[in-house]
């Protein structure tokens, strides 16, 4: 069953912009769905699509199996929605807010459970939102998306303003409403959240999806190499390991050589070429990191229409952190 | 059920804003100073409550449209630039549930302010006056707050057309202006500016009640001013130098303006519903 899926679906803004460019797109029922790119690559004009907020220029989507543009109260009535970068209303409390929800939604809700479960307390619930901190307004837009367990949670960017010990928790509540059998759709430019708790990625660049997977099957299908750390027991001079096909990258941290590679075949040169100069005394393989995965794509994919500065292909990253 | 959940947590919001208590009482106390004005005024005989309520009448003019667009211009807009519209959009109600109830909820904060004042109006006409004109105190109280309901309704459309709080300070700015201020003062008013064109200029000898007519339906303010000389006595209406109902056309009848009131209450809606509902809100 299909929770969410978008047909050609496509957004210019006046003036030409480009915001969404011919995106087909399917999250499955039950899945939680990772939907990233760096900032300004269209992720929340699609989610704005998906509810109605925009219309699409071209191209449709359905939300449930409902065309936003035609039923979006009853795409609204099943899904808990978090969109980005909105203010709540800041004379009213927490607990006003997560009450409200429910009764437009026309459910009951204990509202001081609810906002217990996302981390604020009965004194933090009664009082007004405009005293709230980011990482505390972000909390109860969460509990808000949760009010009456919708079958499908939309949320744009929820770990925006959290802190680790906020995003630690978010994880938690989306694993457990994803053991209940809900649809998550997330986006999010923060790997290290999405390689933990998605079963699928998207990722968007620039308004188009340039790979769609699980986490292991994007890592496979790029054929990355990942990096390869070798303890020796004396670093050789003029390794020149970098000029080997494959090696992108070598550093030196006092008796350990780590290579980055394109290509994981290099693995094997990487450690017959310091064998023979050297003793080699551990040999530690790592699997390449999603953010490192991303950065690579996303800028791939711009190499593959411009050129970089030199002339060469834009396929050097920097792995980010 | 949904304009309703709509209106009741815009009411809960904004009747913590600071602005719509400071411009709602302002109503009771301007209605207290000129019954005051009329009761120490009265030189001759004893002080006229008739005159007290045209006061309240031409009180109401000017400042019930000033409390309505103050009141409700950022009902939407401002949930617009600030973003919160996206939440209140994320719950099941619909776009015309959102303007409707916006309207309902700010309606009723204006109505509260209104009744504040003519309770207050009721008031000091017993303590103050000898005959207390039930029925006219009633029929103006009645006609004041369908003219308040007009303007809280273009407010609303206005605040639904426009994505920033300052286009929608703009937009009720300009329309107090063009209907109300420039309404005092006849003679620069757009409608003797369109006599001055079709009869001076053009010739056309168009007749003064269809230039009255024109006014009422392109301004809440005239189809007010006009409806409520149906409500005093005719002998009233004669010596302040008004004419007579009975010597108009038929279409500048009071009550004909009490009608265009009502639509002047009805069409910014339903414009501010179709408006809203093709929005984009990014």
């Amino acid at each position: 069953m299909t929770a969410i899926q978008t047909t050609g679906l496509t957004k210019r803004f006046d003036g030409g912009v480009v915001a969404v460019d011919d995106l087909d797109l399917r999250v499955r029922e039950g899945e939680v769905f990772g939907f990233l790119g760096p900032n300004g690559a269209g992720k929340s004009t699609v989610i704005n699509m998906l509810l109605d907020f925009v219309r699409p220029t071209e191209g449709s989507a359905t939300v449930l199996g409902h065309d936003p543009t035609t039923d979006a109260d009853r795409i609204r009535r099943r899904t808990g929605v978090l969109p980005e970068g909105s203010s709540l209303y800041e004379r009213l409390t927490g607990r006003e807010h997560v009450e409200w929800v429910a009764r437009a939604n026309d459910v009951s809700v204990d509202a001081g459970a609810a906002l217990d479960r996302v981390g604020l307390s009965s004194a933090d619930a009664d009082r007004a939102v405009g005293g709230y901190s980011k990482g505390m307004r972000q909390r109860l837009a969460f509990a808000m998306a949760l009010v009456g367990e919708p079958d499908l949670l939309i949320l744009d960017e929820p770990s925006a303003g959290l802190d680790p010990n906020g995003m630690q928790e978010f994880r938690e509540i989306v694993r457990e409403e994803a053991r209940d059998g809900r649809t998550v759709f997330f986006s999010s430019h923060v790997l290290g959240e999405v390689e933990a708790v998605c079963d699928r990625i998207g990722i968007l660049d620039d308004g188009e999806l340039v790979a769609t997977g699980t986490p292991d099957a994007l890592r496979t299908t790029l054929e990355f190499g990942g990096t390869i750390s070798v303890d020796v027991a004396r670093v050789p001079d003029d390794l020149a390991l970098e000029r080997r096909n494959g090696v992108e990258s070598v550093t030196v941290e006092g008796s350990t050589v780590r290579a980055s590679l394109a290509d994981p075949t290099a693995k094997a040169e990487v450690v017959a070429a310091l064998d023979e100069r050297t003793r080699v005394l551990d040999i530690v393989s790592e699997e390449t990191s999603l953010e490192r995965l991303f950065n690579t794509y996303t800028s791939n994919h711009r190499a593959e229409r411009s050129l970089t500065d030199d002339g060469r292909e834009g396929t050097r990253t920097e792995v980010a952190g | 059920m949904s304009v309703r959940t709509v209106a009741s947590k815009d009411f809960l919001d904004a009747r913590r804003a600071k602005i719509v208590w400071s411009v709602g009482v302002h109503y009771p106390l301007l209605i207290a100073l000129f019954f005051l004005q009329v009761r120490l005024g009265s030189v001759a005989g004893p002080p006229d409550l008739l005159v007290a309520l045209w006061n309240m009448a031409f009180v109401g003019a000017v400042f019930v449209p000033a409390i309505a667009l103050v009141a409700t211009y950022l009902a939407i807009a401002g949930e617009r630039e600030s973003g919160s519209i996206k939440y209140l959009l994320s719950t099941p109600v619909s776009r015309r549930d959102v303007v409707l109830g916006k309207f309902v909820s700010r309606a009723s904060i204006v109505a509260a302010s209104l009744v504040l004042g003519f309770a207050v109006a009721a008031i000091l006409a017993v303590a103050w006056f000898e005959s207390l004109h039930a029925a006219v105190f009633v029929k103006i109280a009645a006609l004041t707050t369908v003219y308040a309901l007009a303007y809280v309704a273009v407010a609303i459309g206005i605040s639904a057309a426009t994505a920033t709080r300052s286009r929608a300070m703009a937009g009720a700015l300009g329309f107090y202006f063009a209907t109300n201020l420039v309404t005092l003062n006849d003679d620069i008013s757009g409608l003797a500016g369109l006599e001055y064109v079709l009869n001076d200029v053009l010739g056309l000898g168009i007749g003064a009640d269809l230039i009255q007519f024109v006014g009422m339906v392109t301004n809440p303010t005239r189809a007010y001013l006009v409806s409520t000389i149906g409500v005093f006595p005719d002998g009233m209406t004669a010596t302040m130098g008004l004419p007579r109902p009975d010597e108009l056309s038929w279409y500048v009848q009071p009550e004909i303006a009490a009608v265009i009131l009502v639509g002047w209450l009805l069409v910014p809606i339903v414009l501010g519903v179709r408006r809203f509902d093709r929005a984009t809100l990014s």
